[in-house]
């Protein structure tokens, strides 16, 4: 899935750099469109939906990529957001995006690690992470920050690969090892287990297995198409790939791998009426770059 | 205990009550009101004439796609101009009158009523007949000039007929066309006389920008062509493609699909289609129970969505009933489309690289990714869309870069070369027609008295018979379905179409049979 191969002896900060560029190249842009996860813009507004998101209420963003999760939530929901991501060229492309709109007065992005998030404590009402929690190397300390971040009572809504490693197909296992998102993705009961560890409680979990499925499919009629028209060759071995996409077309209808939908809540302290104030950008090692 | 004893039990309706529009009288042609329903997943137009009792047509033949289709509606265009006066109300204006909801993408001139067949299925009701007309050179720029007042660059002209390639100065037409600037000028065609003379397709090929060839083809079968046409046409139809493909003329094959007769050779014709270099796509169309056609029942015509359900059941491998998007700029009922890529045995839709319901959605779909990806959606999911023409591969070009990613001009100008279309048009007759969607029609016929008369009204409502007396000086009968149910009171015209016993001379009247000009007190 991306041009650099991601091999699963390379370090945490390796593949967590890694993975961000892989994100940002151009092959991905092609395979994947508009919609950098599975579900797209319909299941980000069902997520948003699901977190109960209220005008005004201040949103992080997670991996947010080139943006368009956050504009959404903005242009749709009224809310504040703050992205961020490990990558430069993403976060370029996002901060284009939020200008283009004019959001930029409510949209910020950050340069920013999911293990060590540049914000201080309780200031977000809802943390969004789509497709990339199964990416942090250490899960159990994003889920810390997470609910680091998030103030009382608010909510995270995570959406992402789900993979029962044990019954996986022993070629696509080779395979799934050098692919980012497939690299450490585990099963929604071990995500529920890991959220619940730092408090998180379960309010949503359900399944869209068909949305991992329609995706894989995108990628394989794109991988195709270029098959088509690309008259010279198109610089790699198709059909090899082609037969990993049947092989994980396979898995999702046999349950092995999916995608699921969960929102967490943080438990309410007492109760106060909180000020809705923005948050204040931290000074940590990850937040050299500031919003607009 | 007898039934007597028994309490009264209310019982429910076997449909569904959608709506309530307007339509005609299949036998007199009067206006009369109208219900859309569904019953068991189909939906219906059910009317009722005081004169000739009541009427049901099938519409749609899946309920749950005719309802996601609507979505699939934009804003009309309003032209230039308009021909008519607003005065008798729709269907009776025509046209286009003021209240028309859509501009033309596409103007259709028929040039003549003769034929080199007199086949058992033409809407036209042509063939070898003395009393038909003729188009002159001056009728035909008028017509054009008329269509250029409305549109100001009109995206396509259909030359049509009869038969339009044996009128004597149907290369002129074209050329006429051509020179006026015409985006894109269609030939609609049995293809005899492209098959039997090669200088005939020459000349064509000579015009720039070339033609495009619109040929009818029904199937690959011997069966199906006795059955539509009335004789084996395989050969001719064979040699007028290989000629066409000879000199650089790109063709859309066009079979009308009839129930029982050739359904089954839906999937067939797409595969020969894609084979065969010259062809650029198919586009099928339920036979229109308008002029002359087999007996037929009005409720278990062929829909869109039986074309569509049967591409999908015979080339499973390739397509599936997503792949098909209604046309928003007619009413989305009436026409969907869909494109593939192809290369041999490799088929990918479209749909499966974009998202294109997202960006032709336009009720409920809200936030709008690129707006340079829905216009070249827009130009493409259109009347006036032809795969192979200039105009529609530039669309392809943009949608290449804005959407596949795919940014190298070598590869772009392989994808336009590649691209496959599959249209399925279903157009009204006298049973089906809804005011509702006759007033967004985007297919027009042109007249040489300059009146741009939406193609289905011009069919079913009277117009055709209307425009063929005026121009022959013959009176012509008022045409009826030739329908299972009205078997008793018709008799057979001279062209082969039918008509009432006391039909001739009976014209559309300006009278609705109930809800006009009166009110309760």
């Amino acid at each position: 899935m991306t041009e650099r191969h991601l091999v699963g002896s390379a370090g945490p900060e390796t593949l967590k750099a890694c993975c961000a560029a892989a994100y940002e190249t151009d092959a991905v842009a092609l395979l994947l469109g508009d919609s950098y996860h599975p579900g797209g813009l319909t299941l980000t507004r069902r997520l948003a939906r699901a977190l109960e998101l209220r005008p005004g209420q201040v949103v992080l963003d997670v991996a947010c990529g080139p943006g368009a999760t956050a504009c959404l939530l903005a242009e749709e929901f009224g809310v504040h957001v703050d992205g961020v991501d490990l990558g430069t060229s993403s976060l370029a492309r996002a901060r284009a995006r939020a200008a283009e709109r004019a959001l930029d007065d409510r949209v910020r992005f950050h340069v920013g690690d999911a293990e060590c998030l540049p914000f201080d404590d309780g200031v977000f009402d809802a943390v969004v992470s789509e497709c990339a929690f199964c990416t942090f190397p250490d899960k159990a300390r994003a889920a810390a920050e997470f609910a680091r971040v998030l103030r009382p009572g608010g909510r995270v809504g995570i959406t992402d690969v789900t993979l029962d490693r044990t019954r996986l197909d022993p070629g696509l296992a080779t395979v799934a090892g050098s692919i980012a998102c497939l690299a450490d993705a585990r099963p929604a009961s071990e995500y529920a287990a890991l959220l619940a560890d730092v408090g998180l409680a379960i309010v949503v979990s359900e399944p869209h297995d068909e949305a991992l499925a329609a995706m894989i499919d995108q990628i394989e009629n794109r991988l195709r198409a270029l098959g088509i028209v690309a008259t010279e060759g198109v610089g790699f071995d198709l059909d090899t790939i082609l037969r990993y996409t049947a092989a994980a077309a396979r898995a999702v209808a046999d349950s092995v791998a999916g995608y699921q939908l969960m929102v967490v809540s943080r438990p309410a302290a007492k109760p106060t009426t909180t000020a809705r104030t923005m948050p204040r950008r931290a000074t940590g090692p990850g937040a050299a770059s500031g919003g607009s | 205990m007898t039934n007597a004893d028994l309490p009264r039990q209310k019982v429910d309706r076997a449909e569904v009550f959608i709506e309530y529009t307007k339509s005609i009288c299949p036998v007199c042609k009067v206006v009369v009101d109208a219900r859309v329903h569904v019953r068991e997943n189909k939906v219906f137009l059910w009317k009722r004439c005081r004169e000739h009792g009541s009427f049901e047509a099938l519409l749609y033949s899946d309920a749950e796609l005719y309802f996601d289709s609507l979505r699939f509606n934009k804003p009309g265009t309003i032209p230039l101009e308009t021909q008519t006066a607003v005065e008798r109300g729709c269907p009776l204006d025509c046209g286009l009158c003021p209240d028309h909801q859509q501009h033309s993408c596409l103007g259709s001139i028929e040039v003549n009523t003769a034929c080199n067949l007199d086949w058992p299925v033409c809407f036209a009701d042509s063939g070898h007949q003395p009393d038909g007309f003729s188009l002159t050179l001056a009728h035909v720029e008028s017509a054009l000039d008329a269509f250029i007042a409305a549109e100001g660059d009109p995206e396509v002209v259909m030359f049509s007929g009869g038969e339009p390639t044996i009128h004597p100065h149907i290369v002129e037409f074209v050329q006429l066309a051509t020179d006026k600037g015409i985006g894109l000028v269609t030939l609609n065609t049995n293809g005899i006389r492209l098959a039997h003379d090669r200088r005939f397709v020459a000349a064509l090929a000579a015009i720039d920008p070339k033609p495009r060839i619109y040929l009818q083809f029904d199937g690959l079968e011997e069966a199906t062509h006795h059955k539509i046409r009335g004789r084996d046409l395989r050969a001719a139809k064979a040699a007028a493609l290989d000629h066409c493909a000879e000199f650089g003329l790109t063709v859309i094959l066009v079979p009308a699909v009839e129930r029982g007769v050739n359904e089954h050779e839906i999937g067939p014709i797409v595969r020969f289609g894609m084979a065969h270099p010259a062809v650029k796509g198919v586009a099928f169309q339920p036979v229109t129970h308008s002029g002359r056609h087999v007996p037929f029942d009005p409720t278990q015509r062929v829909t869109n969505a039986d074309v569509i359900h049967a591409l999908a059941d015979q080339l499973p491998e390739w397509f599936r009933v997503s792949d098909f998007v209604p046309v928003p700029c007619c009413f989305p009922t009436c026409r969907s489309i869909t494109y593939a890529l192809v290369d041999g045995d490799q088929v990918v839709p479209l749909t499966r690289l974009i998202d294109v319901e997202a960006y032709l959605d336009y009720i409920t779909n809200r936030v709008m990714p690129n707006p340079d990806v829905r216009q070249a959606l827009e130009k493409l999911w259109s009347a006036s869309a032809f795969a192979g023409s200039r105009p529609t591969d530039a669309h392809f070009d943009r949608l290449g870069c804005a959407a596949c990613g795919i940014d190298r001009p070598a590869v772009l100008d392989a994808l336009a070369e590649k691209v496959f279309m599959i249209v399925t048009q279903d157009f009204q007759d006298a049973y089906t027609l809804n005011v509702k969607q006759l007033m967004k029609c985007c297919v027009e016929e042109i007249t040489p008295d300059g009146r741009i008369i939406p193609f289905c009204a011009y069919n079913s409502v009277g117009y055709r018979e209307q425009v063929r007396e005026e121009l022959s000086g013959t009176a012509v009968p008022t045409l009826v379905p030739n329908s299972v149910e009205l078997q008793p009171v018709l008799i057979t015209t001279r062209y082969g179409s039918k008509t009432v016993a006391d039909g001739n001379g009976t014209r559309p009247a300006s009278r609705d049979s109930t809800n006009v000009g009166k009110g309760l007190r």
